[in-house]
């Protein structure tokens, strides 16, 4: 079942966060519905779309930036009161535009999720979930990490309603009251949470940043799962789900928008499984999604509001044929109207334009004055890739990026990405003090480009800051800079649990440091912990590499850590990192290490599969050539032995998995050279010297000389 | 939107940049490319079954409508059209990296296989000014040669570099074709004949020339840069991370006018209109885009874009019809120009809000992470030349400062042609922060560069930064220090030459193209080369003879043609003598012989070899048929023994011949040179002179031509 949507821009506010953007309900069947937009400047919009046009219905003035919205109304009555949040207060309005409440939550900090629900109100800033009802105080929970999303179940099966946390430690927190009823895992950080039947019910859909999504069932006191959806095809996180049925076969169907601007529609088969039905990409990412009718009655559409503001449908009407009779392109009158007034307004701003730039010119002059230019806004995310161990950098801007300096003190490889079609530019950089730069790269963009994608590879245990300056083509010139830490354990990624039959090493520390110094410390050797310092006496951690997939196991409290991982060279850099930070700190360590021998070869017997894969690889794609030169040759590739035919046939999918990985191989021997320094180290042995003969061996690769060379040297 | 109206698989791979289209029996269009191993393979559609195989030509087992022409050399370049006067239909011609085959695919004959010491980097035929019959013309390293159907050089001359890339079209507008040729070493040259009449520098290899229409021409580079030039001037360009694999002119649109279609290396195809490089259609192969050219191929009267990638996958693209109204791509124009208008809009009143905003702040002056500088802060900049000291190399100095307590955070510059990339970053660590920062550059070219310099300002905590804009202009030979004593030995190089015009331009010319912090105000200066050239001076007598020094005839060369260029003077004879150089060229000279000489020793023992295998196999052979294993083991050894050799000698060969070929350049090179003294006839002269006493093997009369820049009189 194909579904046809065509795009229609309909008009541009400021920069929006994530689910700010809501359809009011129809007012009869088959009329259009209201659009309720709220942006960064704090204004809330609420439009309708007549005869192509956008018609505000009202406009509130600027304030403190909206991060959230939500529609609510008495139990039993259309959803059509506007809540929104900025900063630790909401507010109110009816679809008039009346303000009719103003409740001040009086948290520390700014709210950053919110559920509205009849006389209920859930809001949640970064750690803190609160509860009121009719704006009094009712529950109240501390989480571990970070809380992306909120959403509350009520159904009959339920005794009460059940709140529900999407926390950035890749679980759901179902809530009981101020306490926690259970936890639900999910395989990534979850961003959106949306319930998957707008009557109730106890399944919601959970998005994770990722690009992961899934439906679970929340019950009393379990959850079970649905169904899954990979992200297969590498597209990016999700920022928003809507539940409607577009494709009108009367199922509800998903409607998911990612922060890699593209938008998807999910419909279900005969066996109730979700598939890709539909799949549009916008240029920026899709912060919020709804499923209605606005631009003309009874063409259903998908609604998205990006980043930068824009509301555009996806919708069912079929697009007009374009050209007319005449030679010119005939444009409908509204078309027309709405570009004539753009027109006029466009002069008049760029009249005030030119005074603002010559007062601006003038103050130039003065010596007393100062040039302040306002921070403008930028949305970036820096994650880890769990398929290939590289992170991924995106960065997107309101205006269009003029350029890009990247600056590194570590070393890094930069990747390059189909989807980036700057020009990069590599500077040569002196790695040397006093300077100390290990990349300098530029990247000049092409017009238009409002969102850029880096991929960026590091290496375990060479840890400092990557620098992003950021210049959009916007007057007068500014520039803004962004950091983002990389770490020293900076491929491991956290875990539910890990298996405890492996062969472990332990690293353990005593001294005299608090809780919350040994968490700092933790935090800096490993991403993804929160930086709060957790609750309760001791805390555990679970990682896990996604290169090699070995695993590690943080447990610490007060004046006490043990490390244990089944990988030596993990344990290698955590012990020098952390004696450096104590150091700093003027704090005695007492470490004790137990070294398990068993360890390192089961590492290596770990990485055997993957080495000899790549190494298989590398070997079958260097003859690619020679055996298509053969078969030109020769008429056809009847006389080869199978084994190379085999390789002739396969030899698209060889070439793509091989590009897949660049320098996939090099890691891999990096990281067995690290290992093999790193076991004879807590031996107090220098083994440099025999790097080269194990790279001799590496090169004739055989799991049992490189095991016997580990055990002999 | 625009769809293709054929797509094929050939199942052959392309080679890049090597794919032609030939009506070989006069009818039928073919597509014709170099594929691996070797080969050529000529795509024919239209005769099914009715070929006959013999000669070179084979079919090909895979695919019936491929016939497979057999090279047995790596194709360097190829191209079809029509060479000779009575011939069906097109001539084949294929370069490799000695030899060049005029082939007739229809009558399955060669017309000519002549040996090209220079190799053939890439190909063109057509009409050369006044030269009546068609020529095909290869270019090489450093050298253009012209042939004729019967395999005849009617054009011979020397450019700067390797060439890369060649184009006919009518650049001056006098009715016939002028020669444009895209080297490596940036530059695109354009001959009338063997005159050079322009030079336009880029700043990248020219990998792709094509003609548009009238003197227009488009190009690309080898820095994934594609433009269009008119005549001198060029009209855009636009650069992509990708690189142009191939460019061809096409009405896409049907407007009458001649799209530039561009082949990238990540398998875009994308059609750019001439005027503004507007991109008014884009499509995506799977592979990279091995070549585009056009033809009739469903025989229907209508030109079609044909786009081939190198995995061997074919497109092609009708022009648009009327209705589509030239709008090619799948997007409604009307959304568009909303959309773009409202981006505008947008823009400003962002704008807008920064001045209100730093009104603002200018009234209350509160302190935010703004990054609030000093209105009145201006950027100083300044050039200089530092002469090599213990810690750094010689180099031309940039210093940016700022007149206040704010920092530069980092500096951009962006440049053609003179860093690795297109940009240098200066970035200090925290704990270096300043208001100065002294960048040093070190142009490896003496070229004229615009410096666009972006620094970030602001205060030594702040996030955001102010950022200026700054162009400065590195003059042409910013690389010489003016010296005002020397110790150092005088140079022995010289080239003297007279001219019409007063000191005082001279002094004008000085000042404009040389790094001098006071000015100079006599012709007569010393300077120190930074790139370890020693000294050059230059010294102007008062009946106008002009005197250069230098032991770098290359640096010669750039004075006069620069010189010759700021006193527009059209044509200029010079004597010259580079003794160190010229001895240079004379050890080479006797080098090419040796290497010549070795290398019919070593065909002769390879001939000799072959005839040993064949009698050793016929042995071998013989002994397992009589069923003596004992002999025919042994001589399946001995012919081990003897592939070794063989395989040993190829080696030995081959490096003598990479030996020879830089040589070769290196003697085009200093024809090329020599010529660069001179401007405009004497230069063609010198050029064409040296050219005959290298045909006759004369070393001594070659050298008193570069000197004295005229042919001697033969007698």
């Amino acid at each position: 079942m194909e579904i046809h949507l065509n795009r229609v821009d309909y008009m541009q506010v400021g920069v929006t966060s994530q689910k700010t953007m809501r359809l009011l309900p129809a007012l009869g069947k088959k009329a259009t519905q209201k659009v309720a937009i709220a942006d960064h400047d704090g204004i809330l919009t609420c439009f309708g779309m007549k005869k192509g046009e956008a018609v505000p219905v009202f406009k509130t003035l600027p304030g403190q930036k909206i991060t959230r919205m939500d529609l609510g109304g008495a139990v039993g009555t259309p959803q059509e009161k506007i809540f929104i949040c900025s900063g630790s207060q909401v507010r109110g309005f009816t679809k008039k535009g009346k303000q009719f409440l103003t409740f001040e939550a009086n948290l520390t900090e700014t709210i950053n999720a919110m559920h509205v629900s009849g006389a209920d109100l859930f809001v949640c800033a970064s750690y803190i979930y609160n509860h009121y009802c009719d704006c009094k105080d009712q529950d109240y929970y501390l989480s571990g990490d970070k809380i992306n999303d909120i959403t509350c179940l009520s159904s009959e099966n339920l005794t009460r309603p059940a709140p529900v946390l999407a926390c950035q430690d890749r679980v759901l927190r179902v809530l009981q009251g101020s306490e926690l009823a259970y936890d639900i895992e999910v395989p990534g950080p979850p961003s959106v949470l949306e319930l998957y039947s707008k009557e109730g019910g106890e399944e919601i859909l959970y998005g994770t940043t990722d690009g992961k999504m899934g439906l679970v069932q929340v019950g009393e006191r379990s959850a079970a799962t649905k169904w899954e959806i990979d992200n297969d095809k590498k597209r990016g996180g999700i920022l928003c789900i809507d539940t409607y049925d577009i494709i009108g076969d009367g199922v509800n169907d998903i409607l998911v928008g990612r922060d890699d601007g593209t938008v998807e529609v999910y419909g279900f088969d005969s066996n109730n499984e979700p598939t890709l039905r539909f799949e549009h990409v916008l240029s920026e990412s899709v912060t919020s999604i709804q499923g209605g009718c606005v631009g003309k009655e009874t063409y259903d559409e998908v609604l998205t509001a990006t980043y930068t503001g824009w509301v555009t449908g996806l919708t069912t009407e079929p697009q007009k044929a374009e050209a007319g009779p005449g030679d010119e392109v005939r444009m409908s009158k509204e078309t027309q109207s709405k570009v004539e007034a753009l027109r006029a307004e466009l002069e008049q701003l760029q009249l005030k334009v030119l005074q603002g730039r010559e007062q601006y010119q003038q103050i130039s002059q003065s010596s007393t004055a100062v040039s302040a230019v306002p921070v403008f806004s930028i949305n970036d995310k820096f994650t880890l890739c769990q398929d290939d161990a590289s992170y991924s950098l995106t960065l997107e801007v309101q205006t269009a990026i003029d350029n890009l300096l990247l600056q590194s003190d570590v070393p890094i490889d930069l990747l390059d990405v189909d989807k980036n079609s700057a020009v990069v530019s590599f500077s040569e950089c002196d790695s040397e003090q006093p300077n100390g730069n290990f990349l300098l790269a530029t990247y000049r963009c092409q017009a238009n480009t409002t969102r850029l994608e880096l991929k960026v590879r590091s290496i375990e245990g060479q840890y400092g800051t990557l620098q992003a300056y950021v210049t959009p083509r916007l007057q007068p010139k500014t520039c803004q800079v962004r950091q983002y830490q990389i770490k020293p354990l900076s491929l491991h990624q956290r875990t539910h649990s890990i298996d405890q039959d492996r062969p472990m090493n332990r690293l353990s520390l005593v001294g005299q440091f608090s809780f919350a110094e040994i968490h700092a410390w933790v935090v800096f050797c490993l991403p993804e912990v929160p930086e709060k310092t957790p609750a309760g006496e001791s805390i555990t951690f679970y990682f896990h590499n996604t290169f090699l997939g070995t695993q590690l196991e943080a447990t610490y409290c007060k004046g006490e850590g043990h490390f244990r991982s089944d990988n030596i060279s993990t344990i290698s850099i955590l012990s020098d990192v952390l004696s450096k930070e104590a150091t700093k700190k003027k704090i005695n360590l007492n470490i004790s290490y137990d070294i398990n021998d068993d360890s390192v070869s089961h590492t290596l017997k770990m990485i055997h599969p993957k080495l000899e894969y790549q190494l298989l690889l590398a070997r079958k794609v260097q003859l690619i050539d020679a055996l298509k030169e053969l078969q030109v040759h020769e008429g056809n590739a009847d006389f080869l032995i199978p084994e190379y035919r085999k390789i002739l046939d396969e030899s698209a999918n060889l070439l793509e998995e091989y590009k897949k990985q660049p320098a996939h191989l090099e890691r891999l021997y990096g990281m067995i050279t690290d290992l093999f320094i790193d076991k004879f180290k807590f031996k107090g042995q220098n083994v440099k010297t025999k790097v080269s003969s194990l790279l001799e061996i590496l090169d004739n690769y055989d799991l049992n000389s490189l095991l016997d060379f580990f055990n002999e040297a | 939107m625009l769809v293709p109206i054929f797509t094929l698989k050939l199942n052959h791979k392309i080679n890049p940049r090597m794919v032609t289209i030939g009506k070989f029996d006069g009818v039928h269009p073919c597509l014709t490319a170099a594929t691996q191993a070797g080969k050529v393979f000529i795509h024919n559609p239209h005769t099914r079954g009715q070929r006959p195989v013999a000669h070179r030509l084979s079919q090909s087992t895979q695919d019936s409508d491929i016939s497979l022409l057999n090279i047995n050399q790596a194709v360097t370049c190829l191209t079809a059209g029509l060479l000779g006067p009575n011939t069906t239909g097109d001539t084949l011609l294929v370069g490799s990296q000695t030899n060049l085959l005029a082939y007739d695919v229809h009558d399955n004959a060669d017309i000519f296989y002549r040996e090209v010491s220079d190799g053939a980097n890439a190909i063109v035929l057509g009409k050369l000014g006044n030269i009546p019959t068609p020529l095909a013309i290869i270019g090489g390293n450093c050298a253009l040669q012209g042939f004729d159907y019967e395999g005849n050089d009617h054009f011979w001359t020397v450019t700067g570099d390797n060439v890369r890339s060649l184009v006919l079209c009518d650049f001056t507008g006098d009715g016939k074709n002028e020669l444009l040729v895209g080297s490596e070493d940036f530059d695109i040259r354009v001959f009338k004949e063997d005159e050079l009449v322009s030079e336009m520098t880029e700043n990248e290899t020219v990998t792709s020339l094509c003609h548009m229409h009238g003197s227009r021409f488009g190009y690309a580079l080898a820095n994934g840069t594609v433009g269009v030039y008119d005549r001198t001037a060029r009209y855009w360009r636009i650069k992509s991370k990708n690189h142009a694999m191939s460019i061809h002119a096409f009405d896409l649109n049907a407007d009458g006018v001649v799209e530039l279609i561009t082949g990238w290396s990540n398998g875009k195809i994308d059609a750019r209109s001439d005027r503004t490089g507007e991109v008014i259609f884009k499509d995506n192969l799977s592979a990279s885009v091995a070549g585009v050219v056009e033809g009739d191929y469903r025989l229907d009267g209508q030109q079609q874009l044909i786009c081939t990638s190198v995995e061997g996958e074919v497109r092609g693209y009708l022009p648009a019809s009327k209705d589509l109204k030239g709008n090619l791509m799948d997007s409604s124009a009307e959304q568009d120009l909303i959309r773009e208008l409202s981006q505008r809009r947008q823009n400003l009143l962002l704008e807008l809000r920064n001045y209100e905003e730093n009104a603002k702040v200018c009234l209350i002056k509160t302190n935010s992470g703004m990054g609030v500088i000093p209105a009145n802060t201006q950027l100083q900049t300044a050039l200089s030349v530092r002469p090599a000291s213990e810690v750094q190399k010689a180099h031309v100095e940039l210093s940016i400062s700022t007149p206040n307590e704010t920092i530069i955070r980092a500096v951009l510059i962006f440049a053609e042609g003179i860093f690795e990339g297109e940009s240098h970053v200066v970035h200090p660590s925290v704990q270096n922060l300043s208001g100065c920062i002294r960048v040093p550059i070190t142009p490896p070219k003496d070229i004229p560069v615009d410096l666009h310099i972006k620094a970030f300002v602001g205060g030594k905590t702040s996030t955001q930064f102010h950022v200026f804009e700054i162009t400065r202009q590195l003059p042409r030979f910013s690389m010489y220090d003016i010296t005002a004593d020397s110790s150092a030995a005088p140079p022995t190089g010289w080239v003297t030459f007279s001219i019409n015009d007063r000191p005082q331009r001279v002094v004008m010319w000085l000042n404009q193209n040389f790094l001098l912090p006071e000015g100079v105000d006599s012709p007569d200066a010393t300077f120190n080369s930074l790139r370890g050239g020693g000294l050059l001076s230059i010294s102007m007598a008062s009946n106008g003879q002009i005197t250069l020094r230098t032991d770098d005839i290359d640096l010669a060369g750039d004075l006069v043609q620069s010189l010759a260029t700021f006193l527009a003077i059209e044509d200029l004879s010079a004597e010259a003598d580079f003794p160190r150089y010229f001895e240079e060229l004379r050890t080479t000279l006797t080098e090419v012989d040796e290497f010549h000489s070795v290398h019919q020793k070593l065909t002769a023992a390879m001939a000799d070899h072959s005839n040993y295998i064949r009698n050793m196999l016929v042995q071998a052979e013989d002994a397992r048929l009589m069923g003596d294993i004992t002999t025919m083991k042994k001589r399946y050894r001995e012919l081990y023994d003897l592939n070794r050799d063989l395989i040993n000698e190829y080696k030995i060969r081959s490096n003598n011949h990479n030996a020879l070929l830089v040589c070769l350049k290196s003697v085009n090179q200093a024809i090329q040179r020599a010529g660069r003294l001179r401007v405009g006839k004497p230069k063609n002269q010198v050029i064409s002179a040296c050219r005959d006493a290298i045909k006759s093997n004369n070393v001594n009369a070659l050298f008193r031509i570069m000197r004295a820049g005229t042919a001697p009189s033969r007698g």
